[in-house]
């Protein structure tokens, strides 16, 4: 989650417009939610590893432990449906008779089964292309651009700061914790984690006060007005991403 | 024209817990002038620069801006507010936004500027602080002091004439502290009123033109610094310490090196400047 964040900042297409990106990740999904194929979705989790790794500097080993992270939920779900009961025992690629109910895989389900796989994981990359490569902050720039309403916008703003501020000081509350043994004992990790909560929401209260003040200060009257960075809108990038989709899309259309 | 920019008068004030966080506090500011207040943890300067753009408001006494009462009305208050700029303590509370660019533009789009002329301060406002290269990183992954230097950078955009700053360098480092002096000195020299509040004696005596110290609640005591600090009784009552350099220009008083009508120094360099060559002294006494 951090590690997500930090490269959002400090990746090679970071000066690339927040909605360039946002609109190839975005068309890149629907294509491939779409798609009747298991084609389409493995070519696209390969232009988003290669834009991932490529294009935006990002280490391989990371994105393949970011890809394992939905894994464990995409097996079990997979194998659920791979998996079929039945009373009539033909049909079956394999399969286990257990008093006259029939349990295995049938052909048709697994097709299903590898389709769903696949979609999953071509739509999480697109999803991590766009979470490694732009900022949070730009990505509610391009919320707040397309009327998102503007009480969704700043809550975002806000939360995503103070995740941070309360993280910090979750981290400090529990070091210094550890630091006088707060965590020894199974016991003493309960009352230790009991209190660290508590102490963390006395501190939201505080720190909402203060930021409310310290926002007064600053002439905040009830919405909260900031300028974003101007990105440059490269005609080149949105050549790129027709030049993707279109293919794509022939390919969902035309496959039969 | 009053000639008070800003003024306390018989300002009180109690938090809803009972503490009597200010008690009876007079204090007039002048247009232009270095103001340091002075006082132990818990000696309500904070809480009096709350006071000073209507965040708190008094349970009786006024603060006077150019010699008329504030109103707390939400027009007024903001009024007053582009006037007086606070620089809060914990950064952390201040920058509500996870990008540097965007929290230094908020203040001054609440002025009604035009985007033009916002661009132009947040630039201006990221060079005095020397932050331009943190432009681009998120306020989590800051230091302390970066913190603090954009949220110096926050305030400064919106030009105010009264900056307010509660404990500046408390967590810079020793060359931040000091750059973040002379853009004290810089902004001081475009003639804006300044009030900073500190523990530090030696820097409040050699930057301010005037200290006011407070104690639990009170202001005991306020002139220019070279008067306060020859009463050491009452630094010893606002639990704080003589600076380095009267201790020190005594001591060399005392033990015959320098005459006892040398006037204080303010700065390191008018103690050395005073102080004779070894040699000479020798040929004297020969």
């Amino acid at each position: 989650m951090i590690a997500i964040d930090c490269y959002a900042y400090s990746n090679a297409l970071k000066t690339v417009h927040p909605l360039e990106k946002s609109i190839f990740a975005m068309m890149t999904m629907v294509v491939c939610i779409t798609s009747p194929t298991l084609i389409t979705p493995l070519i696209i989790l390969a232009i988003m590893a290669g834009g991932i790794i490529f294009k935006a500097g990002i280490p391989t080993r990371v994105f393949i432990k970011l890809l394992f992270i939905p894994l464990s939920f995409l097996l079990i779900s997979v194998l659920t449906i791979a998996f079929s009961i039945s009373t009539n025992p033909s049909g079956f690629l394999f399969a286990q008779n257990i008093n006259g109910f029939t349990i295995g895989i049938r052909y048709p389900e697994l097709v299903k089964a590898g389709h769903l796989f696949s979609k999953s994981l071509g739509a999480v990359s697109c999803l991590y292309f766009l979470a490694l490569t732009t900022p949070i902050t730009e990505l509610i720039t391009v919320l707040h651009k397309i009327k998102v309403p503007y009480i969704i916008t700043e809550l975002m703003v806000l939360i995503y700061r103070f995740i941070f501020v309360f993280l910090d000081t979750a981290i400090t509350i529990r070091r210094a914790q550890s630091s006088r043994l707060g965590y020894v004992s199974l016991k003493s990790s309960y009352r230790s984690l009991s209190q660290l909560f508590s102490a963390l929401l006395g501190k939201v209260f505080l720190k909402s006060r203060e930021l409310y003040d310290a926002m007064s200060a600053r002439c905040y009257t009830g919405e909260i007005k900031v300028l974003t960075k101007k990105y440059p809108v490269r005609l080149k990038n949105y050549l790129i991403i027709m030049v993707i989709e279109i293919p794509l899309i022939l390919l969902n259309l035309l496959w039969r | 024209m009053s000639k008070f920019i800003l003024e306390a008068v018989d300002l009180n004030y109690s938090y809803p817990d009972g503490t009597n966080a200010l008690r009876k506090v007079n204090l007039p500011i002048k247009k232009g002038e270095k103001l340091a207040i002075l006082g132990s943890n818990g000696a309500g300067k904070s809480t009096l620069f709350m006071q000073f753009n209507g965040i708190y408001r008094p349970d009786s006494g006024c603060i006077k801006y150019q010699g008329e009462e504030i109103s707390y009305k939400n027009k007024a208050l903001i009024e007053l507010r582009k006037k007086v700029g606070i620089v809060f303590q914990d950064p952390d509370s201040q920058l509500f936004s996870a990008s540097v660019w965007q929290d230094i533009s908020f203040g001054p789009l609440n002025l009604g500027l035009s985007e033009q002329a916002v661009i132009k301060r947040v630039e201006q406002a990221l060079i005095d602080t020397e932050t331009t290269d943190l432009q681009d990183k998120p306020t989590h992954m800051l230091s302390y002091g970066q913190k603090k230097r954009v949220s110096i950078a926050g305030i400064l955009a919106m030009e105010p004439e009264i900056i307010i700053f509660d404990e500046p360098t408390a967590g810079l480092d020793p060359r931040h502290a000091r750059e973040f002096m002379l853009l004290l000195d810089k902004l001081s020299n475009q003639g804006k009123t300044m009030i900073l509040s500190t523990h530090d004696v030696d820097l409040a005596y050699s930057w301010s033109d005037r200290i006011a110290i407070m104690n639990s609640g009170e202001i005991i005591a306020h002139g220019e610094p070279s008067e306060l600090f020859r009463q050491p009784e009452l630094i010893e009552r606002a639990d704080l310490v003589l600076p380095w350099l009267i201790e020190m220009h005594y001591e060399l008083v005392n033990k015959g090196w320098l005459p006892s009508s040398a006037p204080l120094p303010k700065t390191k360099q008018d103690l050395l400047i005073n102080v004779p060559a070894k040699s000479n002294q020798l040929w004297r006494l020969a």
